[in-house]
């Protein structure tokens, strides 16, 4: 539909256009027909599922499998689990070696049973529980080791007890085999552990499923389901909890997801230290008066002598103001190669030190934030109760703090990926465009503060750019991207 | 006190009636999942001609799980700690319930004949094994004739 509309725009001549605009401000604006997959970084279609709905697909799945190959939709299920549920290239394998498929699949073993040695009727020993009973009370997986019926529930139940499922194995030395769900479900008699392993088995199915992801709020429920694998932005829509959808922990970008987990370890490891070197007060550079941070914008003006900083790197404001924002790019020193190795040590705690602090202190900031939403929530009340414009008229304030909040935390995510970034041109586009972004985040967040003050076409004009520049980096540096963009577009033709 | 498994009966019987050459394995009096074990060093190995001392004690759910064993006396392998403890792959993820006493101190037994200094459990051990292997082995020795020798 949106396409049709474009096309006959473009009979008329660019007057003709503004004229109708003029009538038709909301469908017929260009803007508004740009595929968001190709203009916003950031967008990713996904699904909130509930767990019935993810076992009915999953069991599609297995239907689905198990009537093309003609096995049993317990089979099916070891098949999917070891592949990472892709029907077409557990069919394809299957129909060029399937024996090869299933001994790396673990249902088969490499090499064929010896004959069976169980005769029927007779005494036989199991290895296990060393007792003697007849070959009926024993059973074996396709290995062909026979265990008797009671030592297998034992091994069962105590493999399912310590939280294994789909892994459970044959008892046998050195065997492979794993045991498929009917089979285990056949020798448990307790329903509570037959549920048991249901919900394990469950668990480990959806994790290795490369579309589906449990969502990781605190005892939701939810599954998301998206088309592919990526490090994207995820809204849980019952717990509301953000995530990144490859790797389930917070929301990273421009950061991808072995990078920041890269960074979150040696953060845990070293911010100690860093704690400690970074105190949470620091003094006015002019006038030394003991400062301690109240909001979240890093424009300071001291209280004491109204002089203006920065909080970060304490410069004068006027510097970053103008037209260049430094405070954020991180200088190495260009003859460490033949420094002493202390003074090495030195120059990698202190650039570490230089990202970390930063990546802590808008992660403190964005937490100052929020005491900023509150003041401006009573500051609104304030104002409509003495009849300075209505609740609506103030709403404004309210999108610029939450767009604020989302600036600043990609700005945060910034930071671990600078760190790792090996110094040349693209780290150099790269942290100037971190800083450019930093600059307007400082501006706008300087301009909520004193929101009584400031126009509010400033104000809004200030957000706009902001979102700019974070949506200018992120296409820039999110991992993927523009091999994405291009596959997308292929699709979309 | 639940009845012994006929398993762990049987196992017993077998391990006083056959036992295996360089062990000994003895129930204790009062508790019979619990056995006083010795192992001597291996020929040709550092530990040769030392008796080790270790405990091993078989768990509620065995032999689904495996059994816990631990040196008592002390000794220098990079995959025996301080404690006594021992990095084995059959006692931890390789476990399977067809295994035996008797299997489980053998590979102990074998163990000490060749040490896995890229699988360590004693860093600072294992270290010197790879770096150093004749210092490691010298302090094997010594180790061996001031704990595990005439006690």
């Amino acid at each position: 539909m949106s396409g049709e509309e474009y096309d006959s725009d473009m009979d008329y001549s660019e007057e003709d256009c503004g004229y109708a605009d003029y009538y038709n401000t909301e469908e017929d604006c260009d803007i508004d027909q740009i595929d968001p997959s190709k203009t916003d970084p950031e967008y990713f279609v996904f699904d909130c599922l509930s767990v019935e709905e993810v076992e009915r697909l999953l069991n599609e799945s297995v239907e689905s499998l198990s009537n093309s190959l003609q096995i049993t939709p317990s089979l099916a299920k070891v098949l999917l689990h070891a592949h990472n549920w892709l029907i077409s290239e557990i069919v394809s394998k299957y129909r060029s070696d399937s024996s090869h498929l299933l001994v790396i699949s673990k249902i088969k073993p490499p090499h064929p049973p010896e004959p069976s040695i169980l005769q029927l009727g007779r005494l036989q020993s199991c290895p296990v529980c060393l007792a003697s009973q007849s070959s009926d009370k024993f059973k074996s997986l396709a290995c062909g080791h026979p265990f008797c019926k009671e030592c297998w529930s034992m091994h069962f139940e105590v493999q399912i007890t310590q939280g294994v499922s789909t892994g459970i194995g044959c008892m046998a030395q050195e065997c492979e085999v794993l045991a498929p769900e009917d089979f285990v479900l056949n020798s448990l008699s307790r329903p509570a552990l037959r549920d048991k392993y249901q919900q394990f088995a469950f668990r480990d199915y959806v994790r290795s499923h490369p579309h589906l992801r449990f969502c990781p709020g605190p005892n939701c429920q939810v599954v998301v389901r998206a088309k592919e694998p990526q490090a994207k932005r995820v809204i849980c829509n019952v717990c509301r909890a953000i995530f990144c959808f490859r790797c389930g922990t917070d929301y990273h970008a421009p950061t991808d997801c072995s990078t920041i987990k890269k960074w979150l370890t040696k953060c845990a490891d070293d911010s100690e230290t860093a704690n400690y070197i970074s105190a949470h007060t620091k003094d006015c550079p002019r006038c030394h008066i003991c400062i301690e941070k109240n909001g979240g914008c890093n424009h300071m003006q001291c209280y004491n002598c109204k002089h203006d900083f920065c909080w970060m790197c304490l410069g004068d404001w006027k510097s970053h103001g103008s037209e260049y924002y430094e405070c954020s790019r991180y200088k190495e020193n260009p003859n460490i190669a033949h420094e002493s190795v202390h003074a090495q040590a030195r120059e990698a705690l202190k650039k570490y030190l230089h990202y970390y602090e930063r990546w802590e202190n808008h992660s403190k900031s964005l937490k100052l934030e929020e005491q900023t939403l509150l003041k401006i929530k009573t500051r609104i009340n304030k104002k409509v109760m003495d009849s300075s414009g209505t609740w609506i008229d103030w709403q404004y304030l309210l999108d610029a703090t939450s767009l604020l909040a989302k600036c600043r935390y990609t700005l945060q995510y910034t930071y671990p990926y600078a760190y790792y970034m090996e110094a040349g041109p693209r780290k150099e586009l790269f942290e100037y465009q971190q800083a450019q972004l930093e600059a307007e985040i400082e501006n706008l967040s300087w301009k909520i503060e004193r929101a009584e003050t400031t126009d509010r076409g400033d104000l809004e004009n200030q957000m706009d750019i902001a979102e700019k520049r974070r949506a200018t980096l992120l296409k820039d540096f999110l991992e993927n991207w523009p091999i994405l963009s291009s596959s997308k577009r292929k699709t979309f033709f | 006190m639940t009845a012994l498994p006929r398993r762990i009966i049987k196992e017993t019987q077998r391990l006083m009636q056959e036992p295996v050459p360089g062990i000994s394995a003895v129930p204790d009096d009062s508790n019979a999942r619990y056995f006083h074990v010795i192992v001597t060093g291996p020929e040709d190995s550092p530990f040769e001609g030392g008796l080790f001392k270790l405990e091993l004690f078989l768990p509620e759910d065995y032999p689904m799980s495996a059994p816990k064993v631990r040196f008592i006396t002390k000794i220098y392998h990079p995959n025996i700690d301080r404690l006594g403890r021992i990095c084995l792959d059959i006692l931890k993820d390789k476990w399977s319930p067809a295994l035996q006493i008797r299997t489980v101190l053998l590979s102990i037994q074998a163990l000490l004949s060749a040490p896995n200094p890229d699988d360590p459990l004693a860093n600072d051990v294992a270290e010197l094994w790879k770096v150093n292997e004749a210092e490691a082995i010298r302090n094997a020795k010594e180790w061996t004739r001031r704990y595990a020798m005439d006690n």
